[in-house]
This record gives structure tokens, C-alpha cells and sequence, in this order.
């Protein structure tokens, strides 16, 4: 009898194991880094995040987490902000709009902090309006995409380069190569569609023309068929907008159909997993990035320099691995609510905290230099943007 | 549209449609002896891969690595069916359909918590350029895609029709309690089906990884394309989910040829739904199924 019902109740208990301990993994992440609090007498300020640590957008989610965590500790051993010990709660919405909802519900209402960063992703950030904007509350989002701030909301600001910016200076680029004709392709997800979308309203203003625009979807394992289509055309040069896998396989298609045409990414395939994943196909790729990539491109005497090399150390040493450019968002949000916190006096309200972010002016973060103005929450410009190159595998300089 | 042009998006289609294929054949197989639909032959092709790239980490050289992706998938796959299938086989088909979706999240949260969230890559098979036929470029990673389904298909057929053992698999499709009656272990043949099916879809794991990169979610959505394949070409046989596949990957590029590649799952789609209400048991399906 008693065999009998382990024997059925085994396989329910290794699952449930299984999930408890998935689940465990997860939750570490929502006590992180509260250490200091003791010391000082001050009450804590506390900052939500929501960021993707599992489903698709993981790999970016990883590396804001880390950020975060590592820069709070330093910002809690300088003695917090004005003495308040500053506590983030991470929360993870597994890369879907409606749970990174729900853990805003849960940071404003269980939690109540003053702030919140993320989402990783666009669609995640935009499911989270409806709530930041009843609260009342600054969120300082890590997510790409146009709409975030060209859909103008008070409350919400941005860190990565949007693609509003990045577009121009690849299409300024592309003109200044003499090239009129390009083949546009863009994977059909938020990011990609968004870019996709900017390239086709603004081509015009530069003198070239999309003569081929094709379309995969994020996922598809194959990309022959649009290049083949791509290759009927007379394009000079080929722009893809993605931010995921797909790229390194149309580098792969493109070098497989031995076509010569400039390709020019852009700042989603900032990651060594793209180079690793087209090897030697991935050679003469040009993508806009911020500097963060090439420290020395902000200059080496450079206040900016300084604020990236060390940030770069302490993280290589940290977790074993360079950061890239996801980490640098993560540490702009983060930075942005503290030193707007540091400005302000005891007792500040969070609209006064949303005040004190917008007047944020020439802050030197990793993504570049941030000033807020009332209608430009995301507050950086082209001369932020570099054009990089793949040689021999590793990122390079692309001089004009 | 030129020769060379339409010759190369035949190739595109029979490049992808041989990797539906293959997660297909894990399909029609656990079909085949079961009955029913294992949600989880897209995460046995996410395994084959991780575990590919995992044991290359580990130092180990390609073909054994690959090898060893594929055996421990198999593994994997013995061990879910052995642990939480068997326990609830008399339950009917459908708690352990969901029993197999419960065991795809497992499996992928399992992987990302191991492997972590980032896209991993495997080397090519054989390294060089592609060979270019008749003006069309094809890469050697496909030959590989397409030995390996050719010798999958071939040796799976054998298996149904030349075998002791297949022919069971076939009764055990029929009627689990008549074969069991006739002396048949039904317990064993639905085990081997999840290892065989883990297998498949570890193989096309491998292949595609150096193709394509591998990363902890790319399980879904292979695995609604082979089920798709498998669907469309008739479930339980093998020669239908390779003409399934096929077929499914030819018409997604011809769409991107002739229609747009905006619609080409679209496109795809229909044609199953198409191809579903004229004839509902798939192109090579039969169209009567003894069910007891």
C-alpha cells in the first residue's frame, strides 16, 4: 500500500521540487541587497525594479540585476543617500507585459517605494503605465524602444539610446559612404518593428531609399529566402534592426549567398554573443553603440572615461565577465534616482523626485551624458553614439 | 525571377521544413505508441543543443560532445516518461498531455537557471564555404541536416515495419490493453518511444545549434513548427512527417518568394487549416484509425 502510493507520489514530489527550487532561484533576487540598513539610524529609501530574469529577455535582465546590486552596495558603504540606506527590490516578470503589471501593483502597494526601474523590455515597460501613472510614481525604464518616451508620459524616463536617436546617426552614416539604396530587414517584435518603422519615416531626410524591406520573425532559424530577395534588388547596403539571435544568422545567410553588401546592425547586437555566434561572418558588421564598448572612444581624459573604466573594473572583477551595454543602462537608472535623491531634502514627495530626475543636467552615466529636459526624457544625443566595426572578431572603431 | 533565385529558396524551404521534420518524427512516434501529444518534443530539441554546447564547454572534442548531447537528452527523456508519466498512465490521454506541457516548463526553467539566459553557439560540423549549385548557395551544416533526417526517416520506418519491436509499437497505437493481453510490454515500448523521440529531437538540437545559435527558449517555437509538420503530413508515420515538414517549409519560403515575409507563417497556417478541412487526417494520413 504504502509502496504503492510512493510510487505514484515520486513523480509529483521531484516536480515539485523541481519548481520550488526554479522558484527559489527566482525569489533570491527579491531580498537582494539590503545590507547596511543597521548601521545607520535612517530609514530606508526604497527603489523597485522590474526586470526580465527568465523568458526571453533574460539575457539583458541578468546583467541590470548585477548592476544593480553591485552599485548599490558601493552607493550603501559611501553612506547611502544623505545617510538613508537605499534598498532596491528586484522583481522578475519573466519578459511579460502583464506580470511585470502585476509586480508594480506590488512594488507601489506592498512595497511602497519612491521609485521604479525597468522594464527590460518595451512592451513590459508599457504595461506598467497605467500603474505609475495612477501612483504617481518617477520610472526610470532600461528598455529601447521609441515609444517609450515618443509616447511623452511626465512620470517616465529612459536610458538606453532610443531608436529615434540611433537611426539618424546610421542613416547619416550610410549617406556619408555614398550609399542611396538600402535593403531594410527588421524581425517583427517590439524592438524590430520599432526600428524598422523610424528607418522608413525618416530615410527620406538622408536621400536614400528602402528599395527591399523584409521581415522575419524573432525565432525563425532560417533568413535565405529575404536575402535571396534582398539580392534581387539593387541595394547598396543591407540594415537590420534586431536585438536578438536572428542577426548573427542573417550575417551567417548573407556570407552562405556570398553577398558583398555593407551590413549595418545597430545597438541591440552590442553583445559579444552576437560576434561569437556569426564568427568569422560577423566580419566588416558596423553597428551605432554608445562608447561603453571602447572606453576610450569617450576620450581618455574625460570625465566619462573615468566614470566607465571603473565601473568596467569593478564588474570584470566582480562577476568574471566584461559588462556590456544592458549593465550600463542599469547603472544610468539606478544613478539617475539616487543623485536626483542626494539633491533633495528630507522628507522629499515622489512628485518632488520626478521634479528633481527632469532637471537632471549633464549627469555622467555609461550610456553617455543625460539632460533632461520637460519634453526629452531620454536625454542624450548623437554625439553619445559611435559607429563600431567587427574585425577579427572583437569590436573596433568605425572612422568614417 | 531567375533560376538560380527560385533554386535557392527551395533549398531555404528544404533546409528548414528537414529540421520540422525531424522534431516531427519525435512527434509522430510518441503518437505512435501512446496516442498522445508530447508538449515537451520542443524542449528535447532545446537539450540536444545546450547539452552539445555544454559538453564542448567541458573540454570534450565536437562529434563526441555532440554525441553526448544527443545520449543525454535521451536520458532526459527515458527519465521524464520512467518518473512522471508512468506513474499516471492510466489516467487517460489527457492528464498526460498535460503532464508533458508541465514537463516542457520544468525542463526550460531548469535550463535557464543552469545554462543561464544568453544565446550559446556550437561550431559547424564541417568547416569551408557553402557549395554552390547551379547558382545557389547551400552550407554544409545542411548536408548534415539532411543525412541525418534521411537516415532518421529510413531507420524508423525500418524499425515499424521490420521489427518485433516496431510492430508492437504499432499494436501498442491499436489498443494498450490488447497488446499488454498479448503478451506485449507496453510499459518498455512507451518508454523507448520518449527515448527514441528524445533522440530526434536532440539530433535536430544539435544540427541546428551551430546553424542558428541555441539559447533556453528555443523549444516552443520549434515545437509548435513540428507539431504543425506533423499534423499536416498525418500523425503516427514517419514517411508523412517528413513530406509534413517538407512541405511546411518549402510553402513558408515560397511565400517570402512570391507573397510577402511578413505573412509567411500566416500563410503557412492556412494552408494547414486548408489542408486540415479537406482532408482532417493530414496529406498521408489514414484516413480510418481502430481506436478501442
Amino acid at each position: 500500500m504504502t509502496g504503492k502510493w510512493l510510487q505514484r507520489m515520486l513523480p509529483a514530489t521531484v516536480v515539485l521540487t523541481l519548481v520550488v527550487a526554479s522558484l527559489a532561484g527566482c525569489s533570491q533576487a527579491d531580498s537582494s541587497s539590503d545590507e547596511g540598513g543597521e548601521e545607520t539610524a535612517k530609514e530606508p529609501y526604497t527603489i523597485g525594479a522590474v526586470l526580465s530574469l527568465s523568458g526571453t529577455y533574460a539575457g539583458l535582465g541578468e546583467p541590470e540585476k548585477n548592476t544593480i546590486e553591485m552599485e548599490l552596495e558601493r552607493i550603501n558603504e559611501d553612506g547611502g543617500v544623505n545617510g538613508h540606506p537605499v534598498k532596491v527590490v528586484i522583481e522578475d516578470d519573466a519578459t511579460d507585459p502583464a506580470k511585470a503589471q502585476a509586480a508594480t501593483v506590488r512594488l507601489i502597494e506592498q512595497v511602497d517605494v519612491l521609485a521604479i526601474i525597468g522594464a527590460t523590455g518595451t512592451g513590459q515597460t508599457m504595461g506598467m503605465r497605467g500603474d505609475i501613472d495612477r501612483a504617481g510614481i518617477p520610472q526610470v525604464s532600461v528598455a529601447g524602444g521609441t515609444v517609450v518616451t515618443a509616447q511623452f508620459d511626465p512620470l517616465v524616463f529612459q536610458t538606453p539610446w532610443s531608436n529615434s536617436l540611433v537611426v539618424p546617426f546610421t542613416l547619416s552614416r550610410l549617406r556619408d559612404a555614398g550609399i542611396t539604396k538600402i535593403a531594410l530587414m527588421y524581425d517583427t517584435g517590439g524592438f524590430g518593428a520599432d526600428g524598422g518603422d523610424v528607418v522608413k519615416a525618416t530615410v527620406g531626410e538622408y536621400g536614400i531609399s528602402v528599395v527591399a524591406e523584409q521581415t522575419f520573425n524573432p525565432g525563425d532559424t532560417d533568413m535565405t529566402a529575404q536575402l535571396t530577395m534582398v539580392k534581387g534588388s539593387d541595394a547598396e547596403a543591407v540594415v537590420l534592426w534586431n536585438a536578438g539571435k536572428e542577426s548573427a544568422i542573417v550575417a551567417k545567410n548573407m556570407q552562405q549567398l556570398s553577398m558583398m553588401l555593407p551590413l549595418y546592425g545597430c545597438h541591440g547586437n552590442a553583445r559579444a554573443e552576437f560576434a561569437e555566434g556569426a564568427g568569422d561572418a560577423a566580419e566588416g558588421f558596423r553597428f551605432a553603440a554608445g562608447k561603453i564598448l571602447l572606453p576610450e572612444t569617450y576620450g581618455t581624459d574625460s570625465m566619462s572615461y573615468r566614470v566607465a573604466t571603473d565601473f568596467v573594473e569593478r564588474y570584470t572583477e566582480r562577476y568574471g565577465k566584461a559588462p556590456d551595454t544592458f549593465a550600463g543602462h542599469a547603472y544610468d537608472a539606478l544613478y539617475l534616482i539616487v543623485e536626483a535623491m542626494r539633491r533633495l531634502p528630507e522628507g522629499f514627495t515622489t512628485a518632488e523626485l520626478r521634479d528633481e530626475i527632469e532637471r537632471t543636467d549633464d549627469f555622467v552615466g555609461i550610456g553617455g551624458i543625460f539632460t533632461f529636459t520637460e519634453s526629452d526624457h531620454n536625454g542624450m544625443s548623437e554625439d553619445d553614439l559611435v559607429m563600431y566595426r567587427i574585425q577579427d572578431g572583437a569590436w573596433v572603431l568605425d572612422t568614417p | 525571377m531567375d533560376s538560380a533565385a527560385l533554386l535557392q529558396f527551395a533549398i531555404a524551404g528544404l533546409k528548414n521544413g528537414a529540421i520540422y521534420a525531424l522534431v516531427a518524427l519525435g512527434f509522430t512516434l510518441v503518437f505512435g505508441s501512446t496516442g498522445i501529444i508530447n508538449f515537451a518534443q520542443g524542449e528535447f530539441f532545446m537539450l540536444g543543443g545546450m547539452l552539445a554546447v555544454f559538453f564542448v564547454r567541458l573540454g570534450l572534442p565536437l562529434p563526441i560532445a555532440v554525441i553526448a548531447g544527443v545520449l543525454a537528452t535521451a536520458g532526459i527523456g527515458l527519465a521524464f516518461e520512467r518518473l512522471a508519466l508512468r506513474p499516471r498512465r492510466d489516467s487517460g490521454p489527457l492528464v498526460l498531455i498535460i503532464i508533458t506541457i508541465g514537463g516542457s516548463m520544468v525542463m526550460k526553467s531548469l535550463s535557464r537557471h543552469v545554462f543561464g539566459g544568453s544565446e550559446l553557439s556550437l561550431p559547424a560540423f564541417s568547416e569551408g564555404p557553402s557549395i554552390v549549385v547551379a547558382g545557389a548557395a547551400i552550407e554544409r551544416q545542411a548536408f548534415w541536416v539532411w543525412g541525418l533526417t534521411i537516415i532518421a526517416v529510413v531507420g524508423l520506418t525500418w524499425l515499424y515495419s521490420k521489427t518485433k519491436f516496431g510492430r508492437s509499437m504499432r499494436a501498442c497505437s491499436l489498443s494498450h490493453e490488447a497488446s499488454r493481453l498479448m503478451g506485449i510490454d507496453t510499459a518498455r515500448i512507451v518508454m523507448v518511444s520518449f527515448g527514441l523521440a528524445a533522440v530526434l529531437g536532440g539530433i535536430a538540437g544539435v544540427v541546428v545549434a551551430p546553424l542558428t545559435q541555441t539559447s533556453f527558449d528555443v523549444g516552443a517555437r520549434i515545437g509548435v513548427k513540428g507539431f504543425a509538420a506533423a499534423i499536416l503530413g498525418g500523425l503516427g508515420n514517419p514517411i508523412a512527417a517528413v513530406v509534413g515538414g517538407l512541405t511546411l517549409g518549402l510553402v513558408e519560403s515560397m511565400s517570402i518568394a512570391f507573397i510577402s515575409s511578413t505573412y509567411k507563417d500566416v500563410i503557412a497556417l492556412v494552408l494547414l487549416l486548408l489542408v486540415l478541412f479537406v482532408r482532417p487526417e493530414g496529406i498521408l494520413g489514414r484516413a480510418t484509425r481502430e481506436k478501442v
